[in-house]
């Protein structure tokens, strides 16, 4: 028995039908109670279909899953029925991008944190009511007695995505998966959110997977990084690390294009071409093609997972401790 | 009648409010005022960035310059000619194109790439041959390999191959000023350097005028030569990128930066800068639209509506009583 609250093997995820995508192929992640884990990846990188497999909210017909994939211990490839309810939004919650398709629109706040908490611990409509009061005070929504009785749409962007989060954390997960959960909004509203987030998870002691494309929204929120190409994770580490010291040559192209300290005039050292579109499994590395550094052998076979320390791998043929003195740009 | 300037693009007193309707009896329920009243110039090979966030009328703005939106007042006056006056809107938008965000929106779906870019030029009279070599020259300056995607369509391409061709269409009248309304904000990060080192290559060999609207204060810091912060419809603060970014004066402005992601995990930020959301521009608040969210409100601030006022230790503009001197705020030091 592992500690970890979340432990990915060999995941692979294919969507089949007129076009098959290979969208994950092959990811190993951990997650330890109470620490986050940011998986930071462009369009198309399978990051939002990695984080769907934990909740199993990938549609069943058209998708093929394997490997493992356990939360709190359970397999959650083998939940069914009342388990997988319980599963959903008991153990494991999950908040959107879009508030707004995420809410009910007929039903008040109130009256949906109410029935999550009734569904889920069997209390009563008074302790539900009781609950959700807690929540939206707890997600710091001004006047929570009065927006108890609000309508999703009498709410605001940022005070939608507040009572979203409520909503996901009024049963007490043990983990927060979170999709892109700033991304619609402005900037002064963004930090406020990743603020919340970051508070209400040492408050209720979860473990969070935050997703997202902007690299400094996971600086903010994560202890640790995944980064995602193509179906893959390139390189796991601190943020410290990630930052400070990136080894893939796609986690440095994607640092540089950030525009963070970029002297104004230089050009920015982009990352040339496109992602793949994943219509086959990937047999090689799938950055070779855009890479400046690239070799014979890494169009030939798949690199390997360079393990640098425990906490931090890299999967490129340029992870032995030669290119660690290359500086990072 | 032309007007003396050194400026390429002048703006006065441009100013647009929507009416809503649904009010009782068919009357106005309120107005929206997305523009109100404001002025700036844009010099001739230079770069002005516009950053707000949503609702802050930056937009609107680009769509009232190239005439898309009609304002209700104000002028806009390109190399000295009043547009509506002087310049036919016509003439104007031979000199003034613009690229949109949604780069697969802004393509027709039936029109393959040499023809979109063909056709403006075409239907105002460029031979049909002719624009279509024009077309396949443009593709080739924004890196597109002409026999490889003249004969694409929009659906066919990437979204950054297709604002790639957005922005080979808005070229095709060699205009002086290309409008560039949040055009790289829906791309990757990854191509989006791409995209912006293609900008400034046009704008260099092109000899180009940019107004460059977006979200994103870093993609503004590094395109922009000024910029202009709008809050609720108009100007709170403009100026040289330098002085701006490094003495912000303005609250919002301060604020803006202040929410911007450290990149440093070892200086998160710990406090939001701003609390709530933006307001609604439906009937803003009277005086300072700012002075609801601002720290360093003040009586004054709810009653009077600050003007731009040039800095004394900047070398900018901001409309903030607190800069003012003698307006009766006792400034931003030691309160707070």
């Amino acid at each position: 028995m592992t500690d970890n609250l979340v432990e990915l093997r060999d995941l692979h995820v294919r969507f089949h039908g007129q076009r098959n995508v290979y969208a994950v192929n092959g990811i190993d992640l951990d997650l330890k109670a109470g620490e986050t884990l940011g998986i930071l990846g462009e369009s198309g990188s399978g990051k939002s279909v990695t984080l769907k497999t934990l909740l199993r909210l990938l549609p069943e017909n058209r998708t093929q899953i394997s490997g493992d994939v356990r939360v709190a211990g359970q397999d959650v490839n083998a939940l069914q029925g009342r388990a997988l309810a319980n599963h959903r939004g008991g153990v494991a919650s999950m908040i959107f991008q879009d508030p707004m398709l995420a809410l009910d629109p007929v039903y008040t706040i109130g009256e949906q944190i109410a029935e999550a908490v009734m569904r889920h611990e069997g209390a009563s409509r008074a302790q539900g009511r009781a609950r959700a009061l807690d929540m939206l005070t707890r997600v710091r929504i001004p006047s929570p007695e009065r927006r108890l009785n609000a309508y999703p749409h009498e709410m605001s962007g940022g005070m939608r995505q507040r009572a979203m989060i409520a909503l996901a954390l009024a049963c007490r997960p043990k983990l927060l998966l979170a999709d892109e959960p700033t991304t619609a909004l402005d900037a002064t509203v963004q930090i406020q959110i990743l603020i919340l987030l970051r508070e209400l998870q040492a408050e209720f002691g979860m473990g969070m997977i935050f997703v997202t494309h902007d690299i400094g929204v996971a600086v903010e929120v994560s202890d640790r990084i995944a980064v995602m190409y193509a179906g893959q994770v390139v390189e796991t580490g601190s943020v410290r690390d990630i930052i400070a010291n990136p080894q893939h040559p796609y986690t440095r192209g994607l640092l540089a294009a950030n525009l963070h300290g970029a002297v104004k005039g230089e050009r920015l050292q982009a990352i040339p071409g496109a992602p793949p579109a994943l219509e086959t499994a990937p047999n090689n590395c799938s950055f070779a093609p855009r890479c400046l550094v690239k070799q014979e052998s890494c169009e030939i076979a798949l690199p390997p997972n360079v393990s640098l320390s425990p906490q931090r791998a890299v999967r490129c043929v340029h992870a032995a401790p030669v290119a660690a003195q290359t500086s990072p740009s | 009648m032309t007007i003396e300037s050194a400026a390429l693009l002048q703006v006065n007193d441009l100013t647009k409010h929507f009416p809503l309707s649904g009010g009782f009896f068919g009357r106005s329920a309120g107005v929206v005022r997305a523009v109100d009243s404001i002025s700036f110039e844009v010099a001739p090979g230079e770069t002005l960035g516009i950053v707000g966030e949503s609702g802050c009328g930056k937009s609107t703005t680009a769509r009232l310059l190239v005439n898309l939106i009609e304002p209700d007042s104000g002028q806009v006056i390109l190399e000295g000619k009043r547009v509506g006056a002087d310049m036919s809107v016509r003439d104007m938008r031979r000199h003034m194109q613009m690229v949109f965000q949604d780069s697969y929106a802004s393509l027709n779906p039936r029109l393959t790439m040499e023809d979109s870019i063909a056709f403006g030029p075409n239907v105002n009279g460029m031979a049909r041959q002719k624009a279509l070599a024009l077309a396949h020259d443009l593709l080739f300056r924004v890196g597109l390999e002409p026999r490889r995607f003249a004969g694409r369509y929009p659906h066919e391409l990437s979204g950054g191959q297709r604002q790639r061709v957005n922005i080979a269409r808005a070229l095709a009248f060699s205009p002086k000023i290309v409008i560039l309304d949040e055009a790289v904000s829906a791309l990757d990060k990854s191509v989006e350097a791409q995209v912006l080192n293609l900008l400034a290559d046009l704008k260099k060999e092109l000899a180009l005028t940019y107004i460059f609207i977006s979200h994103d204060l870093n993609v503004v810091r590094h395109m922009s030569d000024r910029v202009m912060v709008m809050y609720l419809g108009q100007v709170a603060e403009i100026g040289p990128v330098d002085s701006l970014y490094s003495s912000p004066a303005h609250p919002y402005t301060r604020a803006l930066l202040a929410a911007m992601p450290s990149m440093d995990p070892d200086k998160r930020t710990m406090e939001a800068p701003l609390a709530g959301d933006p307001p609604n521009p439906i009937n803003p608040p009277p005086g300072c639209r700012f002075h609801t969210r601002c720290k360093f409100a003040q009586e004054l601030c709810a009653t009077e509506q600050p003007v731009l006022h040039i800095l004394p230790q900047a070398h900018h503009l901001a409309a903030c009583h607190a800069h003012i001197p003698n307006s009766g705020h006792s400034g931003l030091e030691g309160r707070a």
